[in-house]
């Protein structure tokens, strides 16, 4: 940290300078200090990073994590401008070896939360995009990369981003800060295309809570009168703060044990469900019991509407069984007080369901409603295909 | 002793505001970690690494208490190490503890001075450390609880009582049977059901009856109080600066213990209280005994200290990053399983360790590089790194550590333990509760007291040493190395009983066997602990009275011998008069009752101590001369008459002995009371009766002058 190449320096000050650019533009950020010397910034950064490792590793100890992944989203995106800021790196190849350096640490920190991972290859695509625009390639030819151009090229492509351009840097944040801003957006969209999905006098099931489930309801309440029928999800229960929830807004609620959803369902006009993640096959990492919901709606021909912002869709498969999983403690399942019997039977306390993608009748993003079969096109826009290993 | 900050407190870090919404005034919360247990339970383990250091689900114990420390909040840590100091600065400083984006600040303050927790909070008071409220535990506390509202309440208890609260305890509920209740520290306390004080803290262990003070709860004035068997000590607690300043004032408190039974009794002198927090969810343990090591590794491979998983590597260590699949079955990297092998359930198996074919391995944790050879059946084994396990092993709820070799066929049953760099076998079985270690269980007599003194380079010496003694084949196997640690089965000897605590009290036949290792953690059983040296004296004083008075009884001592013997007590225990004649008093008055039982008659009372009395009349006569003696001595009387009033005819049987004058009953009697109680005996019909006879026979007197 003492010897530091001029070259360095002077990116430091142009860094801090788009800072100041930046932070006109977004209020929230104001406390960035402006004229740090270069150690202590990258010490504070490295500090920022670690507590938000630390954060990561403990958030959630109940099913839902404490906050929504819209904000772990937001999160992430926030620190990786931090670290583009104030990061040392000359060329965009350097600053995505950080990112994914920094990236991987982030993603093994809690594998549940695959926002994470995705907002990483979100950026990771941003720089790619602004290299090749600065270079002056059109992107689209990058994106559109054929069977046999992919054959061909062989090894990475990364031996092209060395070259260094003055404006990359504020660039890179500009394109962030826009993805901010659609992050903050994402579940007003999708609450907007409520009324074209729930109409007067229908009954709707839900289960468990989902944030932007909720705002979607809400939204709708606003003009239609409709009843919702809402599985508890135990043992947790979320589905009672979302009933809860939904009553404040006169919406006519009920709440449902999880072994009566096959029961309740031969009247319900329209399943709506929030999900964790969307897979990259257009399954789903969802709640435990969505599985069983998903299930029971396709035997009564009941249309399954999953919500879920861009931010969801993982490149993940569901076949890899390490990250798949998500086992909490089973304190929920047989309380510790229960004495004896701990010793003499193991308790699980899973989280997730896997549902596949054919119980599936459509996504609603907040880029608009898609088939589970359109997800693979999604994923393709979102991030680059070299990226999706981190 | 000697001060090392590992971390150098970065000024930069610590001072910048790392929360915007945090309290400008609010101080960060001060942490003392104690890395050590004062005791010898995990001898001989902890002969070669300090107990903090022994790995449970193959990460150190002092990481899980720091990560416990970290994720409730703590920003700086004081940790205090005694024994095999060094090893753990060394273990910390390579730690991610000490990097220096560490939110928490780890100081490492080492010192071979300290015997006990007390010589530590009394360090801490010295060197003036804590500025506000701190946490304390030991470094073998496993814990995911989140103590910020115990804290809360604790602080508002605080600024409301005018600092009357200076201690928090945190307890886990956990009803009485349940596997992660130590059973060493069993605990009975009462408390104030609101405001969740505590009244009464006592542990239970081998008590079959339990003396419980009820006056203390009744003085309280409270309308509920609980008493509860169902509390497991998590062995955390938030302490104010006063505690470490308690410490220093009462230098014969050494543990917890002391302290909180210390605080209790002289809770009307000092004004101080302890309270209580009771956690729901989080989970709290302290790894004090191989069956509580035992019972918290399986609670941890079961994730019951979620998000404090073996998966979520949380003290970040290069390479020590599982997986978790169904079954609880964890995998660091690079670990090769044989063909046929089945790894059944709740199994962690470190990195690169190669289990060869046809294995078995259920509720078993494994450290890192060991190779466990061809039809191996582990059940609730822990074997720690680099050991090596031959064919056709079998191994069942024994914990075998770094560098062992087990060689083919052996069978290791029940609670064995192989300390470091033993070798077992071929083809042995050992019994039940084995204990092998290189280290000759003799240089304990040897080495005794320097032992806590002593470091690496006296292991080296006692290895030198141990060479010359021959390893027994009959205990180790014919290629075997070690000395065997003698169990229970032998002979009674000291080490019998060290062996026994490793494993816990739960084993253990007689519960004899215990007091004397529990008298080396400074704690008694019975209720009447003392509060004070000075109390004991004259606790001591009145069973030696008694005792002389019952040998007088027995011998027929003359009384002027008696009064000789009582003299010379006094002098040898430094006892004033007037509690000599009290005490006297109380114990001649008490004499039936502990011949005969506490429900004999009145009747009964009286014709057993008329002959006492009139025996013993010279012995008070000696004593009781001065009117304030009889005063003294009448209240000693009502002391013990409080409980049964109907006794009261001796007062009139000491009259007519001369023990009592007249003068001095009235004076007393038209003293007036303080109590409801003595009130009430003076209103007592037979007494009322004795004082009127007494007026009238002092009238009719003055009559005939």
């Amino acid at each position: 940290e003492i010897h530091e190449p001029e070259e360095v320096s002077v990116w430091f000050r142009e860094g801090s300078s788009c800072c100041q650019e930046t932070l006109a533009r977004n209020q929230r950020f104001t406390e960035t200090p402006v004229n740090m010397p270069g150690a202590d910034k990258e010490t504070d950064l490295s500090e920022r990073i670690e507590s938000f490792l630390s954060e990561l590793k403990r958030c959630g100890s109940g099913a839902g994590s404490l906050r929504g992944s819209a904000e772990t989203a937001r999160e992430t995106t926030a620190l990786l401008r931090r670290i583009t800021a104030q990061a040392r790196w000359g060329n965009a190849g350097e600053l995505m070896e950080i990112i994914r350096k920094e990236g991987r640490r982030m993603t093994a920190a809690q594998p549940s939360e695959t926002t994470v991972g995705n907002m990483i290859r979100r950026v990771l695509k941003i720089i790619r995009e602004e290299y090749a625009r600065s270079r002056g390639s059109s992107e689209e030819t990058d994106q559109q990369e054929s069977l046999h151009k992919l054959l061909t090229s062989g090894g990475s492509s990364e031996d092209n981003f060395r070259q260094h351009f003055t404006h990359l840097k504020a660039n890179v944040i500009e394109a962030i800060n826009e993805l901010l801003t659609e992050l903050e957006g994402t579940t007003d969209n999708i609450s907007m295309q409520a009324l074209e999905h729930i109409h007067s006098n229908e009954v709707i099931m839900t289960i468990g809570r989902s944030r932007t489930v909720e705002a979607f309801l809400k939204d709708a309440a606003r003009k239609r009168k409709f009843h919702v029928i809402v599985a508890e999800c135990a043992p947790f229960c979320q589905g009672h703060e979302m009933a809860t929830s939904l009553c404040k807004e006169d919406i006519e609620t009920t709440v449902i044990p999880d072994a009566a959803i096959f029961a309740v369902m031969s009247r319900v006009n329209k399943v709506i469900i929030g999900t964790q993640t969307v897979l990259a096959n257009g399954g789903l990492r969802a709640v435990n019991g969505t599985h069983t919901l998903a299930l029971a709606a396709k035997h009564h021909s009941t249309p399954l509407i999953v919500c879920a912002p861009m931010f969801k869709l993982s490149p993940q498969f569901p076949n890899e069984e390490d990250t798949f999983h998500k086992f909490v403690s089973p304190h929920e399942v047989l309380p510790f007080t229960e004495g004896e019997i701990l010793s003499k039977v193991n308790a699980h306390c899973p989280v997730f369901d896997y549902v596949p993608p054919e119980l599936i009748t459509l996504f609603i993003s907040n880029i608009g409603g898609n088939a589970p079969s359109y997800i693979y096109r999604l994923m393709s826009e979102l991030y680059h295909p070299e990226d999706h290993e981190l | 002793s000697n001060v090392c900050h590992v971390a150098a407190p970065d000024l930069a870090a610590t001072s910048r505001p790392r929360k915007a919404d945090k309290d400008e005034e609010e101080k960060p919360l001060q942490a003392v970690l104690v890395a050590d247990s004062f005791n010898r339970r995990f001898f001989p383990i902890t002969k070669d690494q300090p107990r903090a250091l022994l790995p449970l689900a193959n990460v150190s114990m002092i990481d899980y208490t720091l990560e416990f420390l970290t994720s409730t909040g703590v920003q700086e840590t004081f940790v205090f190490c005694c024994w095999m100091a060094s090893k753990i600065k060394e273990h910390l400083q390579k730690s991610k503890w000490c990097r220096p984006t560490s939110p928490n600040v780890v100081h490492v303050i080492t010192s071979d001075l300290y015997r006990s927790l007390g010589d530590v909070l009394r360090d801490v008071d010295a060197k003036a450390l804590v500025r506000s409220d701190f946490l304390l535990v030991y470094g073998d506390v496993v814990s995911n609880i989140d103590v910020s509202q115990a804290l809360q309440e604790h602080k508002q208890r605080r600024s409301m009582d005018k600092n009357v609260s200076v201690m928090t305890m945190i307890f886990k509920e956990s009803p009485p049977g349940h596997k992660t209740r130590c059973e060493d520290d069993d605990i009975i306390v009462a408390m104030d059901g609101k405001s969740k004080r505590i009244l009464h803290y006592q542990r239970a262990q081998a008590l079959k009856k339990l003396h419980f003070p009820m006056v203390r709860c009744l003085e309280v004035g409270s309308d509920e109080f609980e008493i509860r068997f169902d509390l497991l000590d998590c062995h955390i607690s938030i302490c104010s600066p006063q505690v470490a300043e308690l410490f220093t004032d009462n230098f014969d408190y050494q543990t917890k213990n002391d302290f909180v039974r210390g605080l209790l009794v002289n809770e009307e002198i000092l004004g101080n209280q302890i309270h209580m927090h009771v956690t729901r969810d989080g989970y709290g343990a302290r790894v004090s005994n191989l069956l509580m090591y035992d019972t918290v590794s399986s609670d941890t491979i079961r994730r019951w200290i979620y998000p404090i998983t073996p998966e979520a590597n949380f003290a970040d260590q290069e390479g020590q990053s599982c997986t978790h699949s169904r079954h609880n079955v964890y995998r660091e990297p690079g670990v090769s399983l044989g063909h046929g092998s089945q790894m059944e359930e709740n199994v962690l198996i470190g990195r690169n360790t190669v289990i060869g074919a046809n294995c078995t391995i259920s509720n078993t944790v494994i450290g890192a590089n060991c190779v466990i050879g061809d039809n191996v059946t582990l059940d609730r084994a822990y074997i720690w790194n680099r050991v090596h396990i031959a064919d056709n092993v079998k191994v069942k709820q024994s914990v075998i550590c770094d560098n062992v070799e087990v060689k083919h066929g052996v069978v290791l049953s029940e609670q064995c333990v192989l300390a470091y760099n033993v070798v077992v076998g071929p083809d042995i079985t050992l019994p039940e509760g084995t204990v092998l270690s290189m280290h000759h269980p003799d240089e304990e007599d040897d080495e005794d007291e320097d032992e806590f003194l002593s470091d690496d380079n006296d292991v080296g010496y006692s290895k030198d040493k141990t060479k010359q003694k021959v390893f027994n084949p009959a205990e180790v196997g014919s290629e075997g190395k070690g000395y065997r640690w003698k169990s229970s089965s032998l002979d009674d000897t000291e080490e019998d009983e060290l062996a026994e605590c490793i494993w816990g009290l739960a084993l253990s036949a007689d519960p004899e066997s215990d007091s004397e290792s529990e008298v080396s953690e400074g704690s008694h059983d019975l209720g009447s602990h003392p509060a004070s040296p000075e109390l004991d004296d004259v606790k001591v004083f009145q069973n030696e009275v008694h005792g002389t008075l019952q040998r007088g009884l027995d011998e027929n001592i003359s009384c002027d011998n008696l009064v000789l013997e009582i003299n010379s007590l006094k002098y040898a225990y430094n006892i004033s008069l007037k509690e000599v004649m009290q005490i006297l008093m109380r114990v001649v008055l008490e004499f039936p009752f502990q011949q005969q039982g506490a429900q004999i008659s009145t009747a009964q009372y009286s014709s057993h101590l008329l002959p006492l009395l009139k025996k013993w009349a010279p012995v008070f006569k000696n004593y009781v001369k001065r009117p304030q003696d009889q005063l003294d001595c009448l209240a000693s009387m009502e002391e013990v008459f409080l409980e049964c009033e109907t006794h009261w005819a001796v007062l009139m049987s000491m009259y007519q002995l001369e023990i009592l004058e007249e003068e001095g009953i009235m004076h007393w009697f038209n003293q007036g009371s303080t109590t409801d109680k003595s009130q009430q005996l003076r209103r007592n019909q037979g007494l009322l009766k004795f004082i009127k006879w007494l007026q009238e026979a002092e009238e009719s007197s003055e009559g005939d002058e």
